[in-house]
């Protein structure tokens, strides 16, 4: 057991022990432990198999920052064990494993790696034959690549979304971090802290700080009531005016800050060497976090390299913890001593300036650090804790617009940020020493402040000043053999980068798109400034010339649960939903609207609508049409703003009379239909299509905006519900309503409106006749409209009014040659097309659309919209958007087709050439089977041309 | 093993293909300009360089190569379009994809795993019914699915959602598929310089010399380059382009943005888009679950990402796989489309006599890069718009002949 | 999310706009000639630079024009239509 004894462990509850397996064997840990430490905690070092080797990788970071600890829960793949925390009776297993953990079938990759250069695949893999790459080698390919896998079962689970705003979000709750919340709140600013760790305090939880320090601002943080602590909570992401996701468990917080502060630290980074990625070889803040976190021993005989009194601090925790120190290992030559380093000394431990880890070798199978070498001469330890520098968190800043530097002289990574809400505090900023870290985190808050309007003291908020960092420059040492490796997640070494360059891939995007380096889960956190470094030397540039990659959103793997959170599409039911479902309709979602498809059996889909087509040619009908758009225009413009949107003349439209309008867009194409009732001189009621409303009531308030009419639009599409009462003995079914409207054939004549009441509500009631039958159209408010299906329905039953549903309706509509917008045209059609040339106003100076239809008439028309009539005993029928052929050419669509009862054949709409739309001429049309049928074109019209019935 | 292989494991130093020359000094004048190292571009001048013995071009690119929309988009390869004209014209890209590691010998990794569209409503299914007519007529192989056949497909798919977003039905295109969207701009680099092209990065065009109704040559931020013929190639700088030789373009810019998953072992084979979820998801070769959508609500000139349409992907993509909750996304970006009032592309003559066009791809660009590469080539090559080109020419607009497109692309690009 | 400030409703997510692209021209139809016709259809301002442009606030159906930088994003100014519309 590697278990430390107290005071060891601020994180881990000894009082609770927890069981959990990992590769099907048993574990315990205590509660507050990571998947990584408890494992840990009990020998096992080795936690997952690498992208393309297959080598045993382990402990790296302890951040949950690297792909060495991404392992597989059951519902759950690539998830980072040393961040999550153990369960009872969690199950974990190893990711990208050929057979075991322990004896993975695939670690012969690392033998044949040779074979296996950079970018391998783009040149072979193409044959022998054109689709060998996707019969054999892709899936090959494909069966290696990848990590974790994804459990197609996994049950649904329940994600949230919340608001949230404030003054000021700080993000990190380090020294820095805290000190700067602190000092807002202090002033009376809304603070949100946030940190994705479980508790507060950064560096002062891990590295050798006085405990009084956090003791200290914890107290006070506790005491500041307009302070919001978000502990366990990453802020993933920096967005265009400070929006920002705060995710906490399965919660988005979606964030709005007047101004941020990001606190967000460093990263420490790897030094490479041969064998640099064996388990074992950790960065000095993970053998830390081990330590101070969990009680957890990282080794037995350590080497630690050291670039700066970081390291040297790391050597003595480790020491402190039982852990022979066999050597401390500085790059650096002379300078003044260090920190530690006469502390070290006096523990007996050996220092070595000017002294690098040159290689590192593994036990059997690489399955554990043995040995380092270090001037030539090899140390044998199980532990080198990594501690050669470090690079500011820069993907935050950089989404905030902060720019990436390099500061050859300290050979780090730097950023720039200009003016803006957005402040940097602690060492994102400046790789500054703890007493900078926390005044800068208080000059950041005095900045932040001053910019959201409180009177700060000027000397508060003076420019940072500049610190002199420690020297980190980050060894690499290349090995002839390889396995010096740059990013981890995708086993690439030194060599890979350069041999990129010698393709040809000199900029760093190109080299990261080449060799995939920083693509994989860590997004390049401990490869970016090592890949800068290696392209510019092989370049022969700067570093700072070099680059590094842009940092995207997210800053660390997000879930695509926490970002859908719990969404239901939306869908609307009209006022008379109820009424359907207890006449048993079969109900189809139509767009967002659920509508009676038809009414009756489910089983006799055929009969049921034949049914109701013949009850409203023979008799009378009812239908909800509540899914219309309704509109409402008053204004003494009224009449002028419709002439000006739609074809017709409206502006001359008596009072109580109803026309159909249709309207353009600007490019003449037919955009929409419906009618105007004109209910007085400055009031208009206007239907629109269902799907079109929502664009047609924006359009109109569009156009009015440059027009600046007296008019005012109401859309009262959800507000009123409508009911289509058709048939023969429609009239007979209304005047039996108790209604002060006359709807007798002179008073009501076809295409007028009248305003009454009827069974007690108030309606507005038109005659158009969508099914060629005489109709009326009734709308009512919507909270009254089930009273009024009961009242029609009742008035209804001596003459037998059926209710019809929606496919009844098209068909209905197919024999009167009514078109759908939409369905029988589309974004080019013109009314020409339509044959609707009465329907387009000649007398009219403007309306929208007209200047286009003009000039298309000119440069001429291509096509017609006609209807087809099929013999009654047709072999082959083709279907709906059957091409028209003329020779082999495509033509034309067929737009609308379905048998009529009433006609005792299968009828349809199409576009054919605009020479074939003669009556009679005979076009071809293809099946969906391949065959050709030819077919007679005629009129729209195919039932009552002459319109007798509808107007009765 | 590939016995390719062994030459990298057997030689003592690594041998070196120098897949893309370092950028030469600029010549006073080439035959042909290519403004825009972009698939596009670069297939064009492999084309000229091959097959018209034309090797005196000069590419040239803003940034790196390659780094604009060919390194941004999704990789869809489709040719399930609406109008006979688009069918014909992306038919013949998937049919030039199909020989395409042949032709560059490089594997651009041309993986044809069929593209399915699903129907939510049924107006989407009419649309299908319409599109697979037309693809079948023209011999692509394009179909109607019922909703037992795209569980068989995608039997991972949630069929049950009741409500407004069943899935009613499918359009599978089994000609559909993905390439390697890199490995397509620098195969085509490598042959092109191998046949004397020249290929200029951090090279920025900054203007034009227009004499009378010819440009005289290119103004670029490294010299002045006199010119033969000059091609505008440069994806959502296309209207900017032009418009510096005074050529205004029916184009808005939008940005697209996509996102991607952490790998994942394989478990979707096909790609699957909706129309009404404006969602679309593939699994690359490397595991990762690429996904996307549509466009941004309002013009940009940025490639910026937001949290919003990452959100709305999300919603999209787990409303298709619900198991997708525990999958971690790892990294989203965008690109900047150059979107035409008929969702077509621009292609063929300019209104100055030498100056040609490759504008106007809005979602579509990659997918076509081959057989624009090759048409434009050939084009230039003998001053003539091919057939299959002339429906795109730039003139539809004033003469109403625009292509009907218009609505179809919005969530397969 | 950006942000976008309404002139009638303050300063408001973006997500509750809708675009409704660059104000245009309004050439007079009946003395344009069919080039310049279609030109005024198809064209639409995109130079990279500030665009004036119309945007709806879709909860109160209020339209009004925006000064907005097309690479930066950056929205300069909103102001009311009746700035450049003077009602008849």
């Amino acid at each position: 057991m590697n278990r430390l004894a107290e005071p060891w462990g601020n994180r881990i509850d000894r009082t609770r022990s927890v069981r959990f397996t990992f590769e099907g064997r048993n574990f315990e840990g205590f509660a507050g432990d990571s998947i990584a430490s408890a494992l840990a905690a009990s020998g096992q070092w080795v936690l997952s198999r690498s992208f393309k080797y297959h080598r045993p990788r382990g402990i790296l970071s302890m951040t949950g920052a690297d792909a060495n600890t991404l392992v597989q829960l059951p519902f759950e793949p690539n998830v980072a064990a040393d961040r999550t925390p153990i369960s009872e009776g969690l199950s974990v297993s190893a990711q990208n494993v050929n057979g075991t953990l322990e004896r993975d079938r695939d670690a012969i990759m690392d033998r044949l790696g040779r074979f296996l250069p950079v970018g391998f695949y783009y040149r072979t893999f193409m044959g022998p034959r054109r689709d060998s790459w996707l019969k054999f080698w892709e899936p090959m390919i494909r069966r290696k690549a990848g990590l974790g896998v994804v459990d197609t079962t996994a049950p649904r689970r329940h994600f949230d979304k919340t608001h949230l705003h404030c003054d000021i979000l700080v993000v990190g709750a380090g020294p820095a971090g805290l000190n700067a919340a602190i000092a807002a709140a202090e002033a009376g600013a809304d603070v949100v802290l946030c940190d994705e760790n479980p508790e507060i305090g950064g560096s002062l939880t891990y590295g050798r700080h006085d405990p009084a320090l956090l003791a200290d601002l914890s107290s006070k943080l506790e005491a500041l009531p307009n302070l919001r602590l978000l502990t366990g909570t990453v802020c993933n992401g920096w967005y265009e005016d400070n929006w920002l996701p705060l995710i906490q468990g399965n919660r988005l917080f979606r964030t709005r800050a007047r101004a941020v502060i990001l606190a967000t630290g460093s990263i420490e980074q790897p030094a490479i060497f041969r064998n640099n990625d064996l388990p074992g070889i950790m960065l000095g803040g993970a053998a830390q976090r081990l330590i101070r976190h969990y009680a957890v021993r990282p080794g037995q005989m350590a080497v630690v390299l050291a670039t700066g009194d970081e390291g040297y601090g790391v050597a003595l925790d480790l020491v402190e913890a039982g852990v022979s120190v066999a050597l401390v290992a500085d790059p650096r030559s002379g300078g003044e001593p260090g920190l530690f380093e006469a502390e070290l000394h006096g523990k007996g431990v050996a220092i070595r300036k000017a002294a690098t880890i040159e290689a590192a070798e593994g036990t059997a199978g690489n399955r554990h650090l043995a040995r380092v070498r270090v001037g030539g001469r090899w140390i044998a330890c199980d532990l080198l804790a990594v501690s050669a520098g470090e690079v500011p968190a820069w993907q935050l800043p950089c989404q905030a617009g902060a720019k990436v530097g390099y500061d050859a002289a300290v050979g780090t990574m730097t950023l720039s940020l200009p003016p803006s809400p957005v402040h940097l505090a602690g060492s994102v900023a400046a790789d500054g020493h703890l007493q900078d870290a926390m005044a800068d985190g208080r000059r950041a808050a005095a900045a932040a402040l001053s910019r959201l309007g409180h009177a700060v003291a000027e000397d508060r908020i003076l420019p940072r000043p500049a610190v002199a960092g420690p020297i980190h420059v980050l060894p690499i040492v290349p090995h002839q053999k390889g396995r010096d490796f740059v990013d981890f997640d995708e086993d690439l070494q030194v060599k890979d980068l350069q041999n990129a360059v010698k393709e040809g891939y000199r900029e760093i995007e190109l080299v990261k798109r080449f060799t995939t380096v920083g693509m994989g889960p860590s997004q390049g956190r401990h490869s970016a400034l090592a890949t800068s470094r290696i392209v510019a030397e092989a370049t022969n540039r700067t570093v700072a010339e070099v680059g590094v990659t842009t940092a995207r959103p997210p800053v660390g793997p997000e879930t695509l649960g926490v970002l859908a959170g719990h969404h239901e599409p939306l869908e609307r039911r009209t006022a008379l939903h109820a009424r359907h479902l207890a006449l048993n309709a079969m109900m189809k979602p139509v767009g967002a609207w659920w509508r009676p498809y038809f009414y009756g059996d489910a089983g006799a889909a055929e009969k049921m609508i034949r049914d109701e087509i013949t009850t409203v040619r023979q008799g009378v009908g009812l239908l909800d049409v509540s899914t219309l758009g309704k509109l409402e225009l008053r204004g003494p413009d009224a009449g002028e703003f419709l002439d000006r949107l739609y074809t017709m003349a409206h502006a001359n439209q008596p009072v109580g009379r109803v026309r159909y309008c249709l309207m353009l867009n600007e490019m003449g194409s037919v955009v929409d239909d419906g009618v105007a009732y004109r209910m007085a001189d400055d009031r208009f009621y206007v239907t629109a299509t269902t799907g079109a409303v929502a664009r047609v009531y924006a359009d109109m308030l569009f156009w009015n905006a440059q027009w600046r009419l007296r008019v005012d639009v109401l859309n009262l599409s959800g507000a009123f519900s409508g009911l289509n009462v058709t048939g023969p003995k429609a009239r007979a079914v209304l005047e039996a309503l108790d209604s002060d409207i006359d709807f007798g054939r002179e008073a009501f004549p076809y295409l007028s409106g009248r305003e009454g009441v009827a069974a007690g509500v108030p309606v507005r009631v038109m005659r158009i006749g969508f099914t060629g039958e005489l109709s009326y159209e009734l709308h009512c408010p919507s909270s009254l409209a089930p009273a009024l299906w009961d009242a029609v329905t009742i008035a209804g039953e001596p003459h037998g009014l059926k209710p019809y549903g929606l496919e009844a309706s098209r068909i209905l509509r197919l024999e009167k040659g009514h078109i759908l917008i939409g369905q029988d045209t589309d974004a080019i059609t013109t009314p020409d097309e339509l044959g609707f040339g009465w329907a387009v106003s000649k007398k009219k100076p403007f309306f929208v659309g007209k200047r286009s239809i003009e000039m298309r008439a000119r440069l001429g028309q291509s096509r017609q919209l006609v209807g087809l009539r099929f013999p009654a005993d047709a072999r082959d029928l083709p279907g709906e958007s059957c091409l028209v052929l003329r020779g082999n050419h495509p033509v034309g669509q067929v737009t609308s087709i379905g048998f009529s009862p009433t006609l005792g054949c299968t009828i349809g709409l199409a576009y054919v050439h605009k020479d074939d739309a003669v009556e009679g001429r005979l076009v071809t049309v293809k099946c969906r089977n391949g065959n050709l049928v030819e077919v007679p074109v005629v009129g729209h019209a195919f039932f009552d041309p002459a319109n007798a019935r509808q107007e009765m | 093993m590939p016995l390719r292989l062994l030459k990298y494991g057997l030689s003592r130093d690594y041998p070196v293909s120098g897949d893309i020359p370092a950028t030469p000094d600029l010549k006073p004048s080439y035959d042909v300009v290519i403004v825009g190292g972009g698939g596009h571009g670069l297939a064009c001048a492999h084309h000229l360089s091959k097959y018209h013995g034309i090797s005196s071009v000069a590419v040239i690119e803003k940034g790196y190569l390659a780094g604009g929309n060919t390194a941004r988009n999704t990789t869809t390869i489709r040719s399930n379009y609406i109008t006979p004209e688009g069918i014909a014209f992306y038919k013949e890209a998937v049919e030039l994809f199909e020989g395409l590691s042949q032709e560059l010998d490089f594997n651009v990794m041309f993986s044809q795993r069929g593209q399915l569209t699903l129907a939510h409503t049924e107006a989407t299914l009419r649309s299908f019914h319409s599109r697979a007519e037309m693809g079948k007529h023209l011999g692509t192989r394009t179909e109607v699915v019922d909703q037992k056949m795209v569980e068989e497909l995608v039997p991972s798919l949630n069929m049950d959602y009741g409500g407004a977003l069943e899935i009613l039905g499918g359009l599978w295109h089994e000609d559909g598929g993905t390439a390697r969207h890199d490995a397509v701009a620098w195969g085509y680099a490598a042959q092109a310089s191998r046949r004397g092209v020249e290929i200029h990065q951090r090279t920025e065009v900054e203007g034009f010399e227009v004499v009378g109704d010819r440009v005289q040559s290119v103004k670029t931020s490294r010299g002045r380059i006199a010119c033969g013929q000059v091609l505008i190639a440069t994806g959502g700088m296309n209207y900017d382009v032009a418009l510096m030789a005074g050529v205004e373009l029916p184009i808005r810019c939008y940005p697209l943005q996509a996102m991607v998953t952490q790998p994942l072992k394989p478990w979707l084979h096909t790609l699957v888009s909706s129309v009404s979820l404006h969602t679309y998801l593939v699994q690359s070769s490397r595991g990762e679950i690429v996904i996307g959508g549509g466009s941004d609500p309002y013009q940009l000139y940025s490639t910026r990402s937001t949290l919003d349409m990452k959100e709305h992907l999300a919603e999209g993509a787990v409303h298709l796989f619900p198991f997708l909750q525990g999958v971690r996304l790892l990294r989203q970006w965008a690109g900047i489309t150059d979107m035409t009032p008929d969702y077509s592309p621009i292609m063929g003559a300019s209104p100055l006599q030498n100056l040609w066009l490759d504008c106007g791809w809005g979602t579509w660009g990659f997918k076509a890069t081959p057989v624009a590469g090759k048409r434009m080539a050939e084009t230039i090559a003998k001053g003539r718009v091919p057939d299959l080109l002339k429906p795109f020419a730039l003139e539809r607009f004033e003469t109403f002949r625009l292509l009907n497109e218009m609505g179809a692309t919005a969530a397969s690009h | 999310m950006k942000i976008l400030t309404c002139p009638m409703n303050g300063p408001r997510n973006i997500d509750e706009f809708q675009s409704f692209g660059p104000v245009r021209a309004e050439p007079d139809p009946d003395r344009t000639a069919d080039a310049d016709w279609s030109r005024h259809l198809f064209r639409a301002e995109n130079r990279k630079g500030i665009v004036v442009e119309w945007w709806r606030h879709v909860p109160s159906n209020y339209f009004f024009l925006a000064e907005r930088d097309l690479v930066t994003n950056e929205v300069l100014r909103t102001f009311d239509a009746s700035e450049r519309w003077a009602h008849p």
